[in-house]
């Protein structure tokens, strides 16, 4: 929960359990492959005052990047794929604090403005979420409450779509 | 506002928590014609994330009715039944759970315990206060808390959780009954108790 996480090893998992209008935001570089996530809890970090750059969305793109490269990803290779942003909740306080809504904004924003692609999203809808990242094939699962895991993205390397990258420059 | 409370302030909340909640199960017992216990509550300020640890397991599945309250203090009062509870609870009244009646009824036992603690805060406050309708989702705990406690938050780091346990005598019934004020509603809550 607002933690970052990453990793290089066959083996291992990263999760964020329970994303409501959090986001879960993954980076991953397929060709190695080396994963990051981050549990994004809150569009920015102006008001904030403590040191946790995975809960903001403004803040955890580039921090997944610097966790991502120090495990030997290529930034011009990293990828993200995002979970969460769900309204779970109409409160009848009108829209302006659809926390969801402006955090899936926020991060699409921070991918854009740090030149990393958006592969795969599920957001949005009003259903709870859970964000599994299978770091040994690079495959990101997603689960709905009530549901089972299904694919989201990876699994094969288009080793051509890297190279070219026609467009993200 | 200041992002950490005092533990004298942290008693007048947990105080004024025990009062509201210890309505409520009256309410309650009235209701089902049963007695009802209530655990000592907590009041919890901590920063968001560890406030959605500290309600519990991110993946367990809970039932929750959500009853938004606003006037001179605006929180969210929450109640929280596990899968097993909300059946306990929708087999007392009659319905069944996961129904659309199940779901009534929930928002419904909602309504009528956020009221009933409101009615005591108020009271005691001597502020004005009123419920919105009750919204009953089933959803993943991490998920419920998180979006809750975001909007109440409102960008800062700091949540506010008072957290009861009420407990249905002779059937295997709890729930947890938990106030989320915001930002702006506990300033304004400490400060009507003089403790500002």
């Amino acid at each position: 929960m607002g933690e970052l996480a990453a990793s290089a090893s066959a083996d291992e998992e990263l999760v964020s359990i329970g994303l409501g209008s959090c986001i879960g935001l993954t980076l991953i570089d397929r060709a190695r492959p080396v994963a990051a996530l981050a549990h994004v809890m809150l569009p920015d970090s102006a008001a904030a005052a403590d040191g946790a750059p995975g809960k903001y969305a403004d803040r955890a793109v580039p921090a997944l990047i610097e966790a991502a490269e120090e495990l030997g990803a290529r930034r011009l290779r990293l990828e993200a794929v995002i979970v969460g942003g769900a309204q779970m909740f109409t409160l009848g306080n009108g829209s302006a604090l659809d926390v969801g809504a402006r955090n899936t904004a926020a991060v699409r924003g921070a991918l854009a403005a740090a030149r990393i692609p958006l592969r795969a999203e599920r957001t949005g809808g009003s259903r709870g979420r859970t964000v599994r990242v299978h770091v040994g094939d690079a495959r990101v699962t997603v689960k709905e409450a009530g549901g089972t895991d299904v694919p989201l993205f990876g699994g094969q390397v288009p080793a051509a779509r890297r190279t070219t990258r026609a467009g993200a420059r | 506002m200041t992002t950490d409370f005092t533990e004298l302030q942290l008693d007048a909340l947990r105080e004024l928590a025990n009062i509201g909640s210890g309505n409520a199960a009256t309410a309650l017992a009235q209701m089902l014609g049963r007695e009802v216990e209530l655990a000592v509550p907590r009041a919890l300020a901590l920063p968001l994330a560890d406030a959605v640890d500290a309600v519990g397991p991110a993946d367990a599945s809970r039932s929750a009715v959500v009853l938004p309250i606003f006037g001179d203090l605006d929180a969210i009062v929450l109640l929280l039944f596990s899968d097993l509870d909300a059946a306990a609870l929708c087999g007392l009244l009659g319905v069944e759970a996961g129904t659309e009646w199940g779901d009534s009824a929930l928002g419904e036992i909602g309504n009528i315990l956020g009221t009933s603690y409101i009615n005591a805060l108020a009271t005691l406050a001597g502020v004005a206060i009123e419920p919105r309708p009750p919204h009953v989702v089933t959803d993943m705990l991490g998920a419920i808390v998180a979006s809750l406690l975001t909007e109440t938050a409102g960008e800062t780091d700091v949540a506010l959780v008072l957290d009861s346990e009420l407990d249905v005598q002779g059937v295997a019934c709890s729930m947890s009954f938990l106030l989320l004020p915001t930002a702006g509603g506990v300033a304004e809550l400490l400060e009507r108790l003089g403790m500002g």
